[in-house]
């Protein structure tokens, strides 16, 4: 009984090692292909993202990654840095002196993808098939207010807006829904906001292969009109967990990782300290804000929204929660944005006693044996909404609440789902929220029309100033405007009463990161927040 | 027997409308407006005219028994909607994901099935071996680890570190291995321990003693009749957790990029994509109790005492 006992023993055993040898045999010369396969495909950049690139429809929204989008299809005028509005597809244009007429003298030089040409005519059939879903695109405000397209010439297209609105070219810049799919793109019945047949533009790239939720690869386009990138291929690899993404680029998987919150702020730190990569931040893209809602009682009062300003550590606390990953902001809009360099606000740098002071003043009296100041017998308790998705808002939430327990605060923090968080900003159910303004290029004039509107949680926010209605006049006339002094003048003026008065409060400026292999070289961030950052890159393996 | 099949199959019927009216109830009385979701994922500014008119496009503008009712005849069709995320057909987006998830759950099935039974088996009959305190660390060890980070852990060691196996991806047998073993390691944990509890228990059954009196070759008590009654509350297990493991894939998928249905679930619930999330859950539904019927006729044919009780009952 034993002996077989024993052969039953011999023989399990031997199988077990039988199996794993062949699996370990099998994995290593696949393997060595792998690598070699890896090395064999110099002229490809590979990088991760973590979504699927999706449709690549230049009219339509989800889930087109806008990256991708911007890399196939492009737009009549480039956003560059410092706002400057550079010619793309139209080579110069003219705005008629009552701000309502848009000539542009097309490019003449550029061909789509498919070879077709790139003329006034498609320009029409693009802007009237956007122009057919007016809702949809409603909130970027020129496409409400075009009156009419026109044909001039071959290579002159007109657009006749109801009434002045500046930002038009600004707007002219984002990545959807105003780029040009080529004729051979549209659908029979010609409505693109069911779909594209295929993704054909006037790009440096051109889509060669997808496998939704695996990868997509992008060929350089070598009849592209500009200057020709300089590798010849793109592959985006899909995948959606950040740690992964890191293991990927650790192993040599991954050129480049690039993006806002792409990986952890500790994975960044620790493939930077490492320093066999390269890493790179970019100016910043955004501003995160604290939004104080002046509707409730104890936020009406000037001196306590500038008594919580001044009662915690900004500096600290965006080097701490970001890992100097983020700069502190002492403006609500990056200073690197149109209209926005030249604001005059005075800044309000830490002093706990000045805080305590200003809270006195206002009546919040601490009483002795108790923690939380009280007016009239109610406690100064305030409600702070967060993103709980959002590591950096819940990190930045904790530390207001002990620097302002130390004040005598008592601040209740709750995070909430992104779109609950939006849904209770909108409908003013909030007394203190985070938000950060939309970036390049809809910027300063996006934000400034959010703060204007009604129904968007601003609006409301403010109203304790003593200047609101004044501040409403002058942020519904920045758009109409034609004069380029008078514009700067409104936007300083706007800028600078809605941070003076407190209830705006800048925390951050948010950037992008991006790190690299050694061989890559020439990354450079777009200015625009939204399109792709291959121009120029190369690589040398 | 005849009757019994039947009548599992038609208790599906109330068990689904249940687990529909569940989901819409869930997602129509969450917080979240999935046009609002639609937007945020979008990066849209919403403004009303737009909130309005998705809202009339996924049909969320209609009375909410009148939406049930007609996602409840929809289904019936076998047509769960448009995606509100994808514009495409949902059905579609799932079949086209589903074969990848599949292949991992087999994978990991098969995995399991081939470690627990020996393991198992021989820890039972040889308690307080080398080998049954082997299963029990790695029973302890599977139990208790996060997948996901034992997901990382593999992908560091075999991946980044020997370059044994692919980071991610999906295509041959070597991105298979990891996210095989990663989702395989809790359910080894499982069954090893229950076969063994289950083979002592045999043990001491009577038929043993006898068998062993009437001369009965060792081997032939332990494959033919201790395994093969032991084998019974494992079967059970893997049945009911068949279903747990096409969900259990969900983590994994997302670790591995695997492309399958459980991350394309995933990104549905971050955007309340409404007509993706009740594809799921019935599908999910679905198979839970495809899975236990199949367990409870395999079952009946290894050991036909149990189909005899239930004709008792009848």
């Amino acid at each position: 009984m034993s002996k077989r006992r024993k052969s039953k023993q011999v023989l399990f055993i031997s199988a077990i090692v039988l199996i794993l040898s062949t699996l370990l045999l099998g994995c290593t010369n696949e393997s060595k292909e792998n690598s070699t396969s890896n090395k064999d495909s110099k002229d490809m950049l590979t990088l991760a993202w973590p979504r699927d690139i999706g449709e690549m429809n230049p009219h339509v929204y989800n889930p087109s990654q806008l990256f991708a989008t911007s890399m196939i299809y492009e737009p009549l005028v480039s956003y560059q840095d410092g706002g400057e509005l550079k010619p793309h597809l139209a080579e110069s244009w003219e705005i008629s002196k009552d701000g309502k007429e848009y000539t542009f003298n097309l490019r003449q030089d550029v061909k789509f993808s498919d070879g077709t040409s790139f003329n006034a005519e498609i320009v029409k059939k693009n802007f009237d098939t956007i122009l057919k879903n007016v809702d949809l695109h409603s909130w970027l405000g020129f496409i409400t207010k075009v009156d009419q397209t026109e044909v001039i010439d071959q290579n002159t297209f007109k657009l006749t807006l109801k009434e002045p609105y500046y930002p038009t070219i600004q707007e002219l810049a984002v990545v959807r829904p105003v780029r040009f799919l080529g004729d051979a793109g549209f659908p029979k019945d010609g409505d693109t906001s069911k779909g594209v047949t295929k993704p054909v533009g006037t790009g440096p790239w051109i889509l060669e292969e997808h496998k939704a939720d695996e990868y997509a690869i992008f060929k350089r386009n070598e009849n592209y009109w500009g200057e020709l990138p300089k590798v010849k291929k793109i592959k985006v690899k899909i995948i959606p967990d950040a740690e992964t993404r890191v293991l990927a680029f650790e192993k040599g998987d991954l050129d480049l990782i690039y993006g806002e919150g792409a990986i952890s702020l500790d994975a960044f730190k620790q493939l930077e300290t490492t320093g066999n990569y390269e890493t790179s931040i970019s100016d910043p893209v955004a501003t995160r804000q604290l939004v104080m809602n002046t509707k409730k009682e104890q936020l009406s009062d000037l001196r306590v929204r500038q008594a919580l300003q001044y009662g915690f550590n900004k500096k600290a606390m965006v080097d701490g929660v970001t890992s100097g990953l983020e700069e502190k902001a002492d403006f609500i809009l990056p200073t690197n944005f149109p209209y926005t360099s030249d604001i005059d606000v005075t800044a309000i740098d830490y002093n706990v006693e000045k805080a305590k002071a200003l809270l006195d003043e206002a009546g919040w009296k601490l009483p002795k044996g108790k923690n939380v100041r009280e007016k009239d017998g109610k406690p100064l308790e305030i409600e702070l909404m967060y993103d709980s998705a959002e590591s950096i808002q819940k990190a930045m939430a904790e530390t207001l609440q002990s620097e302002w327990a130390a004040l005598g605060v008592k601040l209740n923090i709750v995070g909430v789902e992104l779109t609950v968080q939006i849904e209770r900003f909108k409908a003013n159910d909030f007394e203190l929220n985070f938000f950060s303004n939309y970036g390049a290029p809809y910027d300063p004039h996006t934000f400034v029309n959010v703060v204007g509107s009604e129904g968007f949680g601003f609006n409301e926010a403010i109203s304790s100033y003593p200047n609101r209605d004044e501040l409403l006049k002058q942020i519904a006339d920045v758009p109409g405007t034609t004069d380029e002094k008078e514009r700067q003048e409104l936007y300083s003026t706007i800028l600078e009463s809605l941070q003076d008065q407190g209830a705006i409060v800048p925390i951050s400026y948010i950037k992008k990161i991006a790190v690299y292999q050694k061989d890559v070289s020439n990354f450079t961030f777009p200015a625009n927040r939204d399109e792709h950052p291959f121009t120029g890159i190369s690589i040398e393996k | 027997m005849g009757t019994y099949i039947l009548k599992r199959i038609m208790a599906i019927i109330p068990i689904f409308l249940l687990a529909t009216l569940l989901t819409f109830g869930m997602i129509h009385l969450s917080p979240v407006d999935p046009a609002e979701a639609y937007l945020s994922a979008a990066h849209i500014q919403s403004t009303d005219e737009i909130l309005a008119q998705k809202r009339h496009e996924f049909g969320l503008d209609q009375p909410l028994h009148v939406q049930y009712v007609n996602s409840i005849i929809k289904i019936c069709q076998f047509d769960f909607g448009i995606s509100y995320l994808s514009n495409k057909p949902v059905w579609d987006e799932v079949t086209y994901r589903m074969p990848a998830t599949i292949q991992l759950a087999l994978g990991s099935i098969i995995l399991a099935i081939l470690v627990s039974v020996p393991l198992g088996f021989l820890a039972g009959i040889k308690k307080n071996s080398g080998i049954d305190h082997f299963s029990r660390l790695l029973s302890f060890f599977g139990a208790s680890i996060p997948s996901f980070w034992l997901g990382y852990l593999l992908i560091f060691f075999f991946s980044v570190k020997l370059d044994l196996f692919p980071v991610e991806g999906i295509g041959t047998w070597q991105h298979l291995v990891l996210p095989s073993v990663t989702l395989a390691l809790p359910l080894i944990a499982l069954y090893t321990r229950l076969l063994r509890a289950s083979v002592l228990e045999n043990l001491q059954e009577p038929y043993v003693l006898f068998a062993r009196t009437r001369g009965i070759h060792e081997k032939v008590i332990m494959g033919k009749h201790v395994l093969r009654i032991a084998i019974s509350p494992m079967i059970t297990g893997l049945g009911m957790n068949l279903g747990k493991l096409l969900t259990g894939t969900i983590i994994v998928e997302a670790v591995f990029s695997w492309p399958g249905f459980g991350r394309y679930f995933i990104e549905a619930i971050f955007n309340r994509d409404v007509p993706v999330i009740q594809c799921y859950v019935l599908l999910a539904a679905g198979l839970f109790i495809f899975s236990n019927l199949i367990v409870d006729l395999i079952q009946m044919c290894i050991d036909p005492r149990i189909s005899r009780k239930g004709g008792q009952r009848q």
